[in-house]
């Protein structure tokens, strides 16, 4: 219990440090995910999961192995590579928050 | 060493890994035929089934010299942010787009490929035998067929589930159909004169004949391998579409499809060369039993009449790379784009001359054109897809013309929407940066931006709804949806899903002729024309 309510102090001094701004969310989305995920779904035809109204939590920790290579994908290894934590934690932001 | 290994027992060993190696290295190599059936099934569609370009750069042996084979993977990859270029990763193999790579860098602009005549009646498809089956009217609500607005949905591959076109009622802005067209639909027209058909081209210059009242296809025919141009004549008794490839036009029978007389299109370019040409736009007209052609390359447009023989007036020397074009004067003139002259020539359809070449801006785009009358004049309007110091939107006198106004706009320009109820005239930012994501508003009186709208996505091709009241944007690219605004008050009303939507056509045009016209001036001078005769 004690360890929990330390993490989440933590996450909310991140959070504070790193508030996060959905609409440089929507932007870099845009730029960086869209083209494969789109931005409420991808395209019928492809083969990308839906990012919009992912658990946020899911979805910083996928990024963030991504970009560290702890989980493996040609593509994502590289485009991830490109992203700050501070991109990570407003893009994730704004596809949790649209709803798909 | 080399001996020792002829002789040592890793010899079996070694020859049992090469033969494993063999094939794999064989399959990982595509031949030439497998290379281009990927490019023609994923790729020809944008880049042109010649190599030769089309919506999108051209792709050979030429373009491609020197770029890095890994630069071009990464590219097809992940696809290109700001175009319609999509991802091709987990769709394609790293094999196979090694392979197309290859294929493209060794490939020289291929020869204009043939598309015969033969060719396109082999290519008529019947999905309605009997079309007394079909419904005699509408299966849904509607007020009017005009308030129906077709949107060319290109899907994010341009071929695919998401390739369609997508209609709409655009008084409550809900979906009331869609018709699947295989590769992306590019231009949908309809028949002036019944007002249950309409027609749909695709980027592979498919024509499929589309019944309103039930949503459906009943027939379709490849008239070549792409390019957009598509008109139909005021009786509604033909079609006629030119091809970037092969170099040539057909009319079509606009009730059966089939093809009545191909032309060759080739003349004298305003340099004075013989040159083969592609087909620019093609228009009916309200004005005469006539199609007007454009010949991209030769700077001609063609007038061919609608009677036996289908006979060709030529008018030459237009301008440099013609494109598109719009009527004026119930349809009796014809302003039309030359890309590299930055000119706008208006031809006299009726005497069948050049009356002027009025200065336009950089690279004039006029898409569907528009006109308005404001206190007495009116003004013909006229995007620039060039994306130059100055960007501008030129204004027209229609009736001295002459050049009103450059109108300064944010970037570079496609197609401008106007209606004679609706205050603005829109017109698309298309310029590679989050201008791309806007729409710009002009106020008809004067003639000065007064609003910018952010659609988001690569907001283009503006249209009012029949009414005036709506204005609907493809939010394309990845925006994946049709907004509309109230075009009053420029408030958002409504959003439609679709994939990649581009090209937004009303019923309406049919009424009005030209955007930003009055139905009823037209309708006024269609009784003038039926009293004369």
């Amino acid at each position: 219990m004690k360890r929990w309510l330390l993490t989440g102090g933590l996450l909310l001094a991140a959070h504070a440090a790193h508030a996060t701004n959905l609409y440089a969310g929507q932007s870099r989305a845009a730029a960086v995910c869209s083209q494969c995920h789109g931005i409420r779904t991808p395209s019928a035809d492809a083969p990308f999961p839906t990012l919009a109204g992912r658990d946020a939590e899911y979805l910083q920790t996928a990024l963030k192995q991504y970009r560290d290579k702890t989980r493996k994908s040609d593509i994502m290894n590289a485009i991830a590579g490109s992203l700050t934590d501070e991109d990570i934690a407003n893009v994730v932001a704004y596809y949790a928050k649209l709803k798909p | 060493m080399m001996k020792k290994l002829t002789t040592s027992p890793y010899l079996a060993a070694l020859a049992g890994l090469t033969a494993l190696l063999l094939p794999l290295g064989a399959s990982a190599e595509l031949d030439a035929a497998a290379a281009h059936t990927l490019y023609e099934n994923n790729c020809a569609s944008c880049h042109g089934s010649d190599h030769g370009g089309f919506l999108a750069p051209a792709l050979n042996a030429e373009t491609l010299k020197g770029r890095s084979p890994t630069a071009l993977r990464t590219i097809v990859m992940a696809g290109s942010f700001d175009t319609l270029m999509p991802p091709f990763y987990g769709k394609l193999n790293d094999d196979q787009i090694r392979g197309v790579i290859k294929h493209l860098q060794t490939t020289p602009k291929l020869p204009n490929p043939a598309w015969t005549i033969d060719d396109m009646k082999a290519s008529l498809k019947v999905y309605v035998k009997d079309e007394s089956t079909l419904p005699a009217k509408p299966t849904y609500a509607i007020d009017s067929i005009d308030d129906v607005i077709g949107v060319a949905a290109r899907g994010k591959y341009g071929r695919g589930e998401g390739a369609k076109a997508v209609f709409i009622n655009s008084k409550t802005h809900q979906q009331i159909g869609e018709v699947p067209t295989g590769t992306a639909a590019h231009i949908i027209d309809y028949n002036p004169a019944n007002p249950r058909w309409a027609y749909i081209k695709t980027d592979t210059a498919e024509i499929f004949k589309v019944d309103l009242y039930s949503m459906q296809a009943v027939r379709s025919i490849k008239t070549g391998f792409n390019g957009p141009g598509l008109g139909v004549s005021r009786d509604g008794k033909y079609i006629m579409a030119g091809s970037f490839v092969p170099h040539n036009a057909v009319i079509l029978n606009a009730d059966t499809l089939e093809p009545l007389k191909t032309f060759e299109l080739e003349g004298i370019d305003p340099d004075g060369k013989q040159v083969s040409s592609d087909s620019g736009m093609i228009i009916g007209t309200p004005f005469a039993d006539i199609f007007a052609i454009a010949l991209e390359n030769a700077g001609q447009v063609w007038v061919v009449d609608l009677t036996e023989g289908f006979p060709v007036t030529r008018i030459t020397d237009v301008g440099h790379h013609l494109h598109d074009a719009f009527l004026t004067h119930g349809g009796s003139k014809l302003m039309i784009a030359s890309y590299d002259d930055s000119i706008v020539a208006a031809i006299d359809l009726k005497e069948r001359k050049i009356i002027k070449k009025l200065e336009a801006g950089c690279v004039p785009h006029v898409g569907g054109g528009s006109a308005v009358v404001v206190d007495g004049r009116t003004l013909g309007f006229g995007t620039n897809f060039g994306d130059c110091d100055k960007t501008v939107v030129s204004v027209w006198d229609l009736d001295k013309m002459e050049v009103v106004k450059q109108i300064p706009v944010a970037g570079g320009t496609e197609s401008p929407a106007a209606h004679a109820n609706a205050p603005y005239v829109a017109v698309d930012i298309i310029s590679k940066d989050r201008r791309a994501r806007t729409i710009q508003l002009i106020d008809k009186k004067t003639l000065e931006v007064v609003k910018t709208l952010d659609v988001g996505g690569h907001a283009y091709f503006p249209e009012y709804s029949a009414d005036g009241k709506f204005l609907y944007v493809s939010a394309g690219y990845s925006g994946d949806e049709v907004v509309v605004y109230d075009a009053t008050t420029l408030a958002k009303v409504a959003s439609i899903s679709m994939e990649s939507p581009a090209g937004i056509f009303s019923h309406g045009r049919v009424r009005y002729m030209t955007r930003g016209l009055s139905p009823d001036d037209l309708a006024a001078r269609d009784g003038g024309l039926q009293g004369a005769k």
